[in-house]
C-alpha cells in the first residue's frame, strides 16, 4: 500500500517511544525480561512492579511507576481508620471482612473486595459511587462524593492491608504527556463506550458508559488500569506513557473542547445539529417567509 | 450652470425617451428579439402565498451551496494518500491520516473564513434538505401536483432524492472517524443488494473496502455530476414553473384562470432578493455561532476505530433508524444469502418510499377519477384523505428518524436501549394507523366548520321602499389594506398626476 | 407632456394613474416606514461594512459569520420591507392562457412523427433496423467495459482474511502478544502480523482478542482448542454491516456494534442475542506457541462481515 511509507514514521515513533520505555525496563525487571524481542515494549503487566521503577520499604512496595505515572499505597498507618470507615459505610453490603458475605440475615451478593488494589477502591469511593444510593441498581452513577480524599484513602489502606495487591494509587505526570497521542488511543481504546466527544451512551440492559466530561485525572487513570464494572481492564495493552497521553487528551481536549466553530451544541453531533438545522435553520426562515407573503 | 441643463436635455432627448436603458435595450433587441418576452416576463403575476417561500427556501439555500461549494473545493485534496498531520490543530500534531482529512482540517484552521464556509455549507445542506422536505409536503398538502403539474413534482423528488444522495457524498468527503464508518454502512448496504451486490460494490468502490478510489470518485460525483443534474433540473422545475405559472388558493378574485398576486419586477423581485439575502444571512449566522460536524474532534477515520453514538446527517437518518429497527431476517439457502436485515430496510424500504412519492399523482388520478388540470390549490382540509395519507406517512418517517437515536434515547431518559428499541418497533408500525384516522378527523372537522370565527364584515339590511329586505355586506374594516380592491392588471404606463392638476375624475389622492 | 399622454394613448392597452389605490404604497404612514427601512438597511450596510474589516484582521469566525450574517439579514429585511409596504400594493391580476394547442396542432405534430417520420422507417426496415440495433449494440458494449473498469470483480477476496496457520497476533502498533499481557477482562485489538498498517489489515483482518475467566465460558462444539488459556479471538467486523464491534462490555460479557446495537455473548460463541445483526461474530482459531505468543491456527472458517449474495 503507498499508505506504508508515510505511516512508517507512525510506526518509528512508536518504536522510539518503547525503545525509551525499555532501557529502564531492562535494569529494573527480572532477568527472562531481557530476552524479549526487541519490538516488545514491556507493557506487560504495565500498572504493576512487574514493569516498573519500585520504591521499597521493609521489603514491602510503597510506590512504582515510570516517569509517566507514579503509583503510590495508601499509607498503611490509615488502615486502623480506613476500617472504622469502612464497617460504618461498606459493611452491610460487603461483610465485615470485606469479602462480599454480607452480615447474617442481608441477603444478596456483592463484590468481593479482597484483592483488588487500592486503585479500585479509591476510584469507586472518590467518584461517588460507593457508598451507592441504591445498591439493586444496575449501575452505581456518579455522585458527590461521600468519603472524603483522606478518607477514601483510609478505606482503601485498610482493605490492602488485609491482602496487599496492585494497582496502587496512580498519580498522573501531565506535563510530559502527549496529547496527540493522547487522541488517537482515545479514539481506538475508549470512543467505541464514551463516544468520540467522550459524553457516553446507553449499552446494553440499563447500563450506560458515562459521561467524562468532569471527571479528574487521577479517577480516569484508576479507570483504565482497573476497568471498573462493565469497562475492560487496560492494563499490558496500554503502558504507563500511553495512559498518561490519554488522561492528557480527557482532561484538556475532551473537557474543555475549544469549539472553534461556534456553540458545541452538546457534543450529540448529527442528532443535535439535524433539530438545529430544521427547527432554527428551516423554522426561522419559514417564520421569515411568513412574514414576506401573505396570509389569509 | 444653465447651459449645463440644456446640454444633458439635449443629450437625453438624442438617446430617446428612456435613456440610456432604452438605448441598450434597443440595442438587445435589434439582436435577440426579446423587448416583448422580456416586458411580460417583468409583468409576471406571483402569488404571495406565504407558504410560497418554502421552495424558495431550498432553491436559495442550493445557492448557498454551490457558493460555499466552490470556496471549500479550492483547498479541499480528494486523495487517500496518508500524510501526517503537523498543523495548528495540536491534538492531531503527528497523526497520520488521508489528505483528505488533512486537508479539510487545514481549510477550517488555516484558511481565512475557512471554517465559516464549511459550517454554512453543512448547515445550508441541512436547511436545503429540510427546506425541500417542506416544500414538498406543502405541494402535497395543496395538490399542487396534480395536472398539469405532475412533471414538476417527479422533477422535485428527484432532486430531493440526488439531493439526499449528494448530501451523503459531501458528508463522506473529509474521511473523519464518523464519516468514514458512514462509508463503510453504505459499502455494507450495496454489498446487500441480491445477485449483484459484491459486484456493485466493488465497481463503486473500486475494490474491496475501504481502497483509495472512493473519496476521489465520491468527490468527482459531489461537486460535478450530481449538482450539475440537480442545476439543470432546479432550472427545468423553474422553467415549468413560469410556463405553467404558480398555483394560487382560491379566493376573492381568483378563479382557474388567473393568477392573483404581485408583479415580477419590481415587487416580486425585490421580495426574493431580499430572501435570498436573508436565507444566506442565516445560513452564516448559523455557521458562526452553532458549531456543526466538528471533525477535528472525530480524528481521521481508521477502519478498526469506531466511536459510540455515530449517526448519519438528518435526512440520512430514517435509513439509519429502518436498519437498527428491523429485526434480524437473514436468508440463508440454496448456497447463497440475502441479507434481509439490511436489503428490506436500506434498498427495498426507501426505493418504496420514493416510488410512492413518484407514483402519487398516478394513484391518486386513479382513485378520484379527476383528469382536469388545476390551477386552485386545495386546502389540506378539504381533501381529509390525502391529508390523512400524507401525514400517516410523515407519522412513520419520523418515528423511523426518532428511531436512529435509540442509543441517546435511551441514555438520555435512562431506559433500557432493549425497551427503546422495541418501543421504537411498535411506534413504526403503529403510527401511521393512529395518524390516520386523527388527522382525517381533524381535517374534517377543519373543513365543516371553515370560515366560522373569523372576523367577517357585518351585513347592512336595508328595507327597499316594497317592503323587500334586502342584506348587503357591509364596506370591509378601514385596516383591512386592499381587502375591497379589485384585482387589476399590471399597468403598462403609468400616468402622472401633476401636482397642480386637479383629478378631473373625481378620484381624489388618499392622503395617508 | 401633451405629447407623451397621446404617445401612450396610441400604443398602451391599460394604464393607471399614479394616485391608483394599486399603486400606494400598503404602509399607512410611509414616512416612518420609510425613516425605519433606512435604518435597518443602514445597520445591514455597517455589518456588511463591519465584515470587511473582520475578514481583513483574519478575525475568529464567529466575527465573520455574524458580520456576514448580520449584514444579509438586516439587508434582506430591508429590501422585503421596501417591497413589502412601500411598493404598489396590488393586487394585480393576470390570464393564465391555456397551455394546450389547437387539435389541428396537436395532429399535425403527430402527422410529423408518424407519417413522415414513421413513413420512412417502414419503407427502409432493414435501414432503421441496422440502425437502431447498432446503437443499442453500442450502448450494452459500452455499459461492460465501462463498469468492468471501475474495478476488479470480487472473486474469492470477500471469502478470505490475511489471518494464516501460525500469523502472530499483533496489536496496531506491531508488538506481538505475550501470554502474560492481559488480565482477565482485557481487551485488545490485533491483526495478523504486517497488516496492522494497510488499509485492508484494518478493514478485513481486524480481530478483537479477549482473555476470558473460564468460568461461565461455554466452548462451542468443534472449537475447544481454538481458545487457549482464556483468549478468544472474534472477527471485529460486525454481522450486520461491517461497523468495528468495539464495544465491550466486562460484567455482561458482551461485544456491542457501537453503529446499531447488535450485542454478541462473548461467552457462548459470539452469538447475537439483541439488535439486527444475523450471525455470530467468526471466531479465529488460536494457539499459544512455545514462547509465548498468541497465534492463529488457520484463517477463519466462514467469510467475516456483512452478508452478501455469494456466502452460503
Amino acid at each position: 500500500m503507498g499508505a506504508s511509507s508515510a505511516r512508517r514514521s507512525r510506526i518509528v515513533a512508536w518504536g522510539l517511544s518503547a525503545f525509551v520505555v525499555a532501557v529502564p525496563l531492562a535494569w529494573f525487571t527480572p532477568a527472562h525480561a531481557s530476552t524479549l524481542p526487541p519490538y516488545q515494549t514491556g507493557r506487560r503487566n504495565a500498572g504493576t512492579p512487574n514493569s516498573s521503577v519500585v520504591v521499597k520499604k521493609h521489603g514491602v512496595v510503597t510506590s512504582y511507576g515510570d516517569s509517566a505515572i507514579t503509583y503510590r499505597a495508601p499509607s498503611p498507618a490509615l488502615a486502623a481508620l480506613g476500617q472504622a470507615l469502612y464497617l460504618q459505610n461498606c459493611a452491610s453490603c460487603h461483610g465485615t471482612e470485606a469479602n462480599g458475605v454480607p452480615a447474617a440475615g442481608t441477603t444478596g451478593a456483592y463484590p468481593n473486595l479482597v484483592g483488588l488494589g487500592p486503585a479500585t477502591i479509591d476510584f469507586w469511593i472518590e467518584s461517588g459511587r460507593m457508598p451507592a444510593a441504591d445498591p439493586r441498581s444496575v449501575q452505581a452513577p456518579r455522585r458527590t462524593p461521600r468519603l472524603t480524599h483522606d478518607q477514601a484513602l483510609a478505606v482503601a489502606a485498610w482493605i490492602n492491608s488485609l491482602s496487599p495487591s496492585y494497582p496502587y494509587i496512580p498519580t498522573v505526570n501531565l506535563k510530559d504527556a502527549n496529547v496527540a497521542n493522547g487522541a488517537a488511543l482515545f479514539a481506538l481504546n475508549c470512543a467505541a463506550c464514551h463516544t468520540i466527544e467522550g459524553d457516553g451512551d446507553a449499552l446494553a440492559r440499563s447500563t450506560f458508559a458515562p459521561s467524562l466530561r468532569n471527571i479528574p485525572a487521577t479517577q480516569v487513570a484508576e479507570a483504565i488500569r482497573t476497568g471498573p464494572g462493565n469497562m475492560p481492564r487496560f492494563t499490558g495493552n496500554l503502558s504507563d506513557y500511553q495512559v498518561a497521553d490519554i488522561v492528557k487528551y480527557v482532561t484538556t481536549e475532551i473537557q474543555h473542547p475549544r469549539n472553534p466553530g461556534g456553540f458545541g451544541l452538546g457534543g450529540l453531533g448529527p442528532v443535535a445539529e439535524g433539530f438545529v438545522g430544521l427547527l432554527l435553520g428551516v423554522g426561522l426562515l419559514a417564520l421569515v417567509g411568513f412574514w414576506v407573503g401573505e396570509r389569509q | 450652470m444653465s447651459n449645463a441643463v440644456v446640454t444633458k436635455r439635449s443629450k437625453k432627448q438624442a438617446l430617446g425617451r428612456y435613456g440610456r436603458v432604452g438605448k441598450a435595450l434597443d440595442e438587445l433587441d435589434d439582436r435577440l428579439g426579446v423587448a416583448k418576452g422580456g416586458r411580460s416576463f417583468l409583468d409576471k403575476i406571483f402569488p404571495d402565498h406565504w407558504s410560497f417561500m418554502l421552495g424558495e427556501i431550498a432553491l436559495y439555500s442550493f445557492v448557498v451551496l454551490l457558493a460555499t461549494g466552490v470556496f471549500l473545493s479550492l483547498y479541499y485534496i480528494p486523495s487517500s494518500a496518508i500524510v501526517t498531520y503537523h498543523g495548528s490543530y495540536l491534538p492531531l500534531d503527528g497523526q497520520s491520516m488521508t489528505e483528505a482529512y488533512a486537508s479539510t482540517v487545514n481549510l477550517s484552521f488555516a484558511v481565512r473564513a475557512g471554517l465559516l464556509m464549511r459550517q454554512m455549507h453543512h448547515w445550508a445542506a441541512d436547511i436545503f434538505i429540510g427546506a425541500m422536505v417542506v416544500h414538498m409536503a406543502r405541494v402535497f398538502f395543496t395538490g399542487a401536483f396534480r395536472k398539469p403539474r405532475e412533471l414538476n413534482w417527479t422533477i422535485g423528488v428527484t432532486l430531493l432524492t440526488l439531493a439526499i444522495v449528494n448530501g451523503f457524498l459531501g458528508y463522506s468527503l473529509p474521511d473523519d472517524l464518523v464519516s468514514g464508518t458512514g462509508i463503510r454502512i453504505a459499502y455494507s448496504i450495496i454489498l446487500s443488494v441480491p445477485l449483484v451486490g459484491t459486484y456493485l460494490a466493488f465497481f463503486v468502490f473500486g475494490g474491496n473496502f475501504p481502497g483509495t478510489a472512493v473519496l476521489p470518485r465520491f468527490f468527482i460525483l459531489h461537486v460535478l455530476v450530481v449538482p450539475g443534474i440537480m442545476l439543470a433540473l432546479v432550472s427545468a422545475h423553474m422553467i415549468l414553473l413560469v410556463r405553467q405559472k404558480h398555483t394560487q388558493f382560491p379566493g376573492e378574485g381568483r378563479t382557474e384562470d388567473n393568477v392573483v398576486g404581485t408583479p415580477m419586477f419590481p415587487v416580486f423581485m425585490a421580495k426574493t432578493t431580499g430572501f435570498m439575502l436573508i436565507v444566506t444571512g442565516v445560513t452564516a449566522l448559523l455557521g458562526a455561532f452553532a458549531q456543526i460536524n466538528p471533525i477535528w474532534q472525530f480524528g481521521p477515520y481508521d477502519a478498526s476505530r469506531i466511536s459510540y453514538a455515530v449517526q448519519p446527517d438528518w435526512y440520512m437518518a430514517f435509513l439509519d433508524g429502518a436498519l437498527r429497527i428491523f429485526p434480524a431476517w437473514s436468508f440463508h439457502s440454496f448456497g447463497h444469502t440475502i441479507p434481509l436485515e439490511v436489503t428490506i430496510p436500506a434498498v427495498i424500504f426507501p426505493g418504496l418510499v420514493f416510488g410512492l412519492a413518484y407514483a402519487w399523482p398516478a394513484l391518486e388520478r386513479m382513485v378520484t377519477k379527476d383528469v382536469a388540470p388545476h390551477n386552485l390549490l386545495d386546502r389540506p382540509s378539504s381533501r381529509p384523505k390525502r391529508t390523512a395519507a400524507g401525514v400517516a406517512v410523515l407519522a412513520a418517517i419520523s418515528m423511523l428518524f426518532i428511531a436512529s437515536s435509540t442509543d441517546v434515547i435511551a441514555n438520555f431518559f435512562h431506559i433500557s436501549l432493549n425497551t427503546v428499541l422495541w418501543a421504537m418497533r411498535v411506534l413504526v408500525l403503529v403510527s401511521p394507523f393512529i395518524a390516520y384516522p386523527i388527522a382525517y378527523k381533524i381535517a374534517s372537522e377543519m373543513h365543516a366548520t371553515r370560515g366560522s370565527g373569523k372576523r367577517k364584515t357585518a351585513n347592512v339590511v336595508t328595507r327597499t321602499d316594497e317592503g323587500e329586505y334586502v342584506a348587503t355586506a357591509a364596506p370591509a374594516y378601514a385596516d383591512d389594506v386592499a381587502h375591497d380592491l379589485a384585482p387589476t392588471p399590471v399597468p403598462q404606463y403609468i400616468e402622472a398626476v401633476e401636482a397642480d392638476e386637479e383629478p378631473d375624475d373625481g378620484v381624489r389622492t388618499i392622503d395617508r | 407632456m401633451s405629447e407623451r399622454r397621446e404617445h401612450r394613448t396610441a400604443v398602451s392597452l391599460n394604464g393607471l394613474r399614479e394616485d391608483d389605490p394599486h399603486l400606494q404604497p400598503a404602509a399607512r404612514n410611509p414616512q416612518l416606514v420609510e425613516r425605519v427601512i433606512a435604518l435597518t438597511l443602514l445597520v445591514g450596510v455597517v455589518l456588511i461594512i463591519g465584515f470587511g474589516a473582520a475578514y481583513w484582521v483574519n478575525a475568529a469566525p464567529w466575527t465573520l459569520g455574524a458580520t456576514m450574517g448580520g449584514g444579509l439579514f438586516f439587508l434582506g429585511v430591508g429590501l422585503i420591507a421596501w417591497a413589502k409596504y412601500l411598493m404598489a400594493r396590488g393586487p394585480f391580476v393576470e390570464e393564465r392562457h391555456v397551455l394546450a394547442t389547437s387539435q389541428e396542432d396537436r395532429d399535425a405534430f403527430a402527422a410529423a412523427i408518424v407519417e413522415r417520420g414513421g413513413g420512412v422507417v417502414k419503407r427502409r426496415r432493414v435501414l432503421g433496423g441496422l440502425v437502431g440495433g447498432g446503437l443499442g449494440a453500442f450502448g450494452v458494449v459500452a455499459l461492460f467495459p465501462l463498469l468492468r473498469s471501475l474495478g476488479p470483480l470480487p472473486k474469492g477476496t470477500l471469502f478470505h482474511t490475511d489471518w494464516r496457520a501460525g500469523s502472530f497476533a499483533v496489536d496496531i502498533t506491531g508488538r506481538r502478544i505475550h501470554v502474560s499481557d492481559l488480565a482477565v477482562g482485557s481487551i485488545v485489538t490485533v491483526f495478523p502480523e504486517g497488516t496492522q498498517n494497510t488499509d485492508r489489515g484494518q478493514a478485513v483482518d481486524q480481530t478483537v482478542l479477549i482473555r476470558l475467566s473460564n468460568e461461565n465460558f461455554t466452548t462451542q462444539k468443534g472449537r475447544e482448542s481454538w481458545g487457549p488459556m482464556g483468549y478468544i479471538a472474534y472477527s471485529k467486523l460486525c454481522t450486520h454491516l461491517g461497523c468495528p464491534v468495539g464495544l465491550y462490555e466486562q460484567q455482561l460479557q458482551l461485544l456491542v456494534c457501537p453503529c446499531h446495537q447488535s450485542m454478541f455473548n462473548v461467552n457462548n460463541g459470539a452469538i447475537p442475542n439483541f439488535g439486527p445483526a444475523p450471525r455470530p461474530l467468526p471466531q479465529l482459531p488460536l494457539y499459544i506457541d512455545a514462547a509465548g505468543y498468541i497465534r492463529s491456527q488457520s484463517d477463519y472458517h466462514e467469510p467475516v462481515g456483512p452478508g452478501f449474495w455469494e456466502r452460503s
